[in-house]
């Protein structure tokens, strides 16, 4: 008879437990089992009013029950802070959209701007910046040059009204060299600087030109700086920005403000060097280019050549950032799509 | 450029194969972009920087693919064997000036029998681009392409006489160059004529009546020096470019010119026939030799490598230099075809491009430190990441400008600076104003259905004097749901929106809010900083938009100066110690005429209040069914605090109680 009673009591919580959701509900329940006046005490009451022989028994079924019950509650409460509810039902529907405050992105081409002169900096270098309206003596002259050479070729050049009573020529810097000049004029040596900025130069728009881009400037100029030192640098920059696997060459090269010169490059980061259609087969991507600084810069800045020794470099930031992400077409960059912004 | 494989073995020695020659080649600074294998040969595809004219020939790449491959040069620069002209008269040369020209050479080859060309010439000079024309005219390039000077063969008989001038072409004269071209001359470009008119465009290319063709017997074999800088400028002038007139802007040596016209010369004896009947020289034909000194020290100061001094003797000596050492340094004698060598680091050059830049150690530079307390780098950055952290998007847009875009945002054409050589419309002015490019920007994202755009940017604009700024520009489109602390407000109203914006942007740079003020004149706000001007608010006109296809849109933009922000941003911030007594707060509601604005209702309150009021939070605001037209219903929580004890709602309601009679008598506040 009390087992009976006992099994029904068990089943009946065993069902009113799987509705149970929160805290307050099991609690409530716990107690109208378990509590001081709950089904269990008022069964346990009966004990006294059954036949000697019986007691025993009963109260046994009974103690077994009340652990029973314990431990389904216990039981119960261990599943809902895991969130296992039965039958795997989570609380949560976790694959709606998570909730957050939109936040917006830095333009890709900042992100690797930013990327470029922390690594200079952990290296010392210090950040400058420089106008976009120049000089022709800063942009050309004072950088070796000269007016009507091939050499200004590569260095096509927009030209600005000059201003009402002034002779001197200004333009849009065509790179961010012309930094170096002023850089150089205003301080004295010894100089580690980076400058990033924009840059323009007339050429007609397509997927991989553009009239205006981004390049960084860098120029370290003391006593016993070496083309060593030079290539140290770069290498640690480009495996900083490109990843410690990639391999590098320097090529010698010709550019009018450094001597030597060089232009970098790195192992393809697509094809790790088999051939792709990015780097054309030559398993090579040339990023920057560098050199010893001129004599004939040092002489126009007032350094003397025979005392300091220097190098510079400059690179095409967006050229670094379409390798970086992958990204086939300049224009991308300046059209501000929200759907390509927001994918950096 | 394009060269072939075996023309180049027809002057060095290598057995390297094309592939590891390219290789090289590209080490040492002369970059093979391809190397492809067609009819039976290699066509190289090089890059050939602009200091090296040498390298725009057979034979200087060959100078340098010996002294890479450590193999012996075949150049003979054999005196031709010509016959002695028999009659060495009739051609008269006259160079107006020594610097437009430096040297001019004729030679008048008579009797030759102009035909196709043999097949291997053919052959050689299609493998690398060059049509063929005619064996007089294939030989002319053939030299060109072998040893860098640029010919020119004349029909002589079409000249008037065998008298050549070289001078500046006279105001209107005028020619048809072999391409058809007619074109007009200036006193800019120099020609070469005879005795009555321009015959040719000099350095860049004949004239069309004086030209080689089928019925040619007789010729005037040209081979001159020129000056760079005037090539330079008449090509550019006549918007022309030949392989002529691209080894002339580079600069030609006297001896590649003198050994050219005779192998030309010779060539065409060879293979059209006909006798050299004159030959003649006007101008400098010596050669000076330019001797630099290296000290063996400097290779080691430039380059941070150890190299021998015999190691440099033999690379220098490799490449053609005259090279005498002494314990500290070389006596360097340059050869006439290295005109790009001048001093010592060119030299120190050479050096590291055959020893190898990669052979040169690599070594992180100790760089001395140079610590500065912010720069406008890190403000800038700054600036950027508490724009993105309120969830606007950075955007970089072209600062160039066309005249429609100036005009539709109503700016005087007039002030802006503009290019003098623009590429096209499309970017002639330098942007006086940053909001119309970020208002494009703008348009084409609400064109893709964007229902929130929010962008900004960091960049310059540029005044009439030329001078430039640097702004934050921002714009805004759309519908955004801003969480505060007590509601979710949707946001319609742009103005609001940028002062959030802008706000937050100075207080988490450390500058004190700025004062924003009405303009009339525009019908937006004016932004002031320490009661100067930095900035403006404006709601972007529809027609500006709807000429960008937006309709039924309203955009929001603002330009901020950031000179001034940078001076002011503070590198340091105060703290302001937080009180550790609980707040008792009292919330109105409350209907008031729209005309109230909100600091009416807040400076009321705390003039009222006085100290205990701590703030006035707005919580929510109610335009609607239930308010009377004209009106708007304000919800607001009073804070009260004191900064030193607790307050008792026995102390509160007395105060709040005025605050309430406060705001229904003076602003005739209906409180609900």
């Amino acid at each position: 008879m009390g087992n009976t009673n006992c099994e029904e009591i068990k089943q009946q919580a065993e069902q009113e437990l799987i509705s149970v959701s929160d805290k307050q509900a099991l609690e409530a329940l716990r107690v109208k089992y378990l509590g001081r006046k709950g089904l269990l005490a008022q069964l346990m009451s009966v004990i006294p009013s059954l036949p000697v022989e019986e007691r025993a028994a009963f109260g046994q079924a009974a103690n077994v029950l009340k652990n029973e019950l314990a431990e389904l509650f216990d039981q119960k409460q261990k599943d809902m802070v895991s969130g296992a509810h039965k039958g795997n039902q989570a609380a949560v529907d976790i694959s709606m959209p998570g909730i957050a405050c939109d936040i917006g992105n830095l333009h890709p081409i900042t992100q690797v701007i930013d990327e470029i002169c922390n690594v200079f900096s952990r290296m010392g270098f210090s950040i400058e910046d420089g106008p976009e309206i120049e000089t022709e003596f800063n942009n050309f002259t004072g950088l070796n040059i000269p007016l009507d050479h091939p050499s200004r070729d590569a260095f096509d050049t927009f030209y600005l009204k000059p201003n009402a009573g002034s002779n001197e020529k200004l333009l849009l810097r065509s790179h961010t060299s012309p930094a170096q000049v002023r850089l150089m004029k205003s301080r004295k040596p010894a100089l580690s600087v980076v400058v990033p900025g924009r840059v323009y130069r007339p050429d007609a728009v397509d997927a991989s030109h553009s009239f205006m881009f981004h390049q960084v400037e860098g120029l370290v100029v003391d006593k016993h700086i070496t083309l060593a030192h030079l290539k140290g640098a770069l290498e640690e920059f480009a495996k900083a920005v490109f990843g410690k696997h990639i391999t590098m060459r320097f090529r010698p090269h010709f550019f009018p403000f450094t001597e030597p010169s060089v232009e970098v490059d790195i192992s393809c980061i697509i094809c790790q060097g088999k051939g792709c259609s990015v780097c054309g087969k030559k398993k090579w991507l040339e990023i920057l280019g560098a050199g010893m600084v001129h004599p004939n810069v040092f002489k126009h800045v007032g350094y003397n050549h025979k005392i300091y020794s220097g190098f510079a470099f400059g690179m095409g930031v967006e050229r670094i950032a379409m390798l970086k992400y992958g990204i086939d077409d300049i224009r991308l960059f300046f059209e501000n799509d929200l759907r390509f912004l927001k994918q950096f | 450029m394009k060269l072939i494989y075996n023309w180049l073995k027809d002057f060095v020695g290598i057995k390297t194969s094309p592939l590891e020659l390219a290789r090289r080649l590209t080490m040492a600074g002369l970059e093979v972009k391809a190397v492809e294998e067609k009819d039976g040969d290699f066509v190289f595809e090089i890059e050939i920087t602009s200091n090296r004219p040498d390298w725009l020939s057979v034979i200087g790449v060959a100078r340098e693919a010996a002294a890479v491959t450590n193999s012996k040069l075949k150049i003979k620069n054999e005196k031709i064997k010509i016959q002695k002209p028999k009659e060495n008269q009739g051609v008269k040369i006259t160079i107006e000036d020594k610097k437009d020209c430096s040297l001019y050479t004729a030679k008048i080859i008579k009797g030759v029998s102009v035909g196709v060309s043999p097949e291997w010439l053919k052959k050689r000079l299609e493998l690398i681009g060059c049509r063929s024309i005619n064996n007089v005219v294939d030989i002319t390039n053939y030299a060109m392409f072998t040893y860098g000077e640029p010919l020119h063969a004349f029909d002589a008989d079409k000249l008037a006489s065998y008298e050549i001038e070289v001078r500046r072409a006279n105001a209107g004269e005028q020619l048809v160059t072999i391409d058809g071209v007619f074109r007009k001359l200036d006193k800019d470009i120099l020609v070469i004529a005879d005795k009555q008119q321009a015959q040719a465009v000099a350095g860049i290319m004949g004239g069309k009546s004086t030209e080689v063709t089928a019925s040619t017997r007789n010729i005037l074999l040209e081979a001159a020096i020129f000056d760079p800088v005037l090539i330079r400028r008449a090509r550019r002038k006549l918007g022309m470019q030949t392989d002529s007139s691209y080894r002339f802007e580079r600069g030609i040596d006297t001896q590649t010119a003198l050994v050219s016209s005779d192998y030309a010369a010779r060539m065409i004896i060879q293979l059209a026939g006909g006798n050299l009947i004159c030959a003649r020289e006007k101008g400098a034909t010596k050669i000076l030799k330019k001797t630099i000194s290296v000290n063996y020290s400097s290779v080691q100061r430039i380059l941070g490598a150890s190299i021998s001094p015999a190691l440099m003797k033999n690379i220098l000596a490799a490449l053609g230099f005259g090279v005498k050492g002494s314990k500290t340094c070389f006596s360097v004698t340059v050869p006439s075809a290295r005109q790009d060598v001048e001093e010592e680091v060119d030299l120190i050059e050479e050096i590291a491009r055959i020893f190898g830049i990669e052979n040169i150690p690599a070594e992180v530079p100790y760089v001395k430190p140079q610590p500065r307390a912010r720069t406008r780098f890190d403000i800038i950055s700054k600036t950027k990441n508490i724009l993105i952290a309120q969830g606007v998007n950075e955007a970089i847009t072209y600062t160039l400008i066309d005249r429609k875009l100036l005009e539709l945002f109503s700016w005087p054409v007039d002030e802006a600076a503009r290019l003098v050589n623009p590429l096209s419309e499309e970017q002639e002015f330098l942007r006086p104003c940053i909001i119309a490019s970020l208002v494009r920007a703008a348009a084409l994202n609400l064109k893709q259905k964007q229902p929130l755009v929010e962008l900004f940017e960091v960049g310059k604009i540029y005044t009439a004097g030329n001078n430039e700024e640097l702004v934050l520009g921002l714009v805004l489109c759309g519908k955004k749901s801003v969480v505060t602390q007590e509601a979710v407000v949707n946001i319609k109203e742009g103005f609001l929106r940028l002062k959030g914006i802008i706000q937050n942007l100075f207080s988490g740079l450390g500058i004190a809010q700025p004062e924003i003020l009405f303009n009339e004149t525009t019908a937006g706000f004016k932004v002031k900083l320490n009661s100067k001007e930095i900035g403006q608010f404006v709601k972007v006109s529809s027609a500006a938009l709807e000429a960008m296809d937006v309709k039924y849109q309203e955009v929001y933009a603002a330009q901020i100066s950031l000179e001034e922000i940078l001076m002011q941003a503070l590198p340091e911030k105060k703290f302001v110690p937080v009180s550790i007594f609980p707040a008792i707060c009292r919330d109105i509601s409350f209907v008031v005429q729209e005309n109230i604005s909100f600091k009416q209702i807040t400076d009321l309150a705390h003039k009222t209040a006085g100290l205990l009021l701590e703030q006035v939070k707005i919580t929510d605001i109610y335009r609607g069914k239930q308010i009377p037209q004209g009106c708007k219903n304000f919800t607001v929580s009073c804070v009260y605090r004191l900064p030193n004890r607790t307050l008792t709602d026995l102390e509160v309601s007395p105060i709040h109680a005025c605050v309430v009679q406060a705001l229904t008598q003076a602003l005739s506040a209906q409180i609900r």
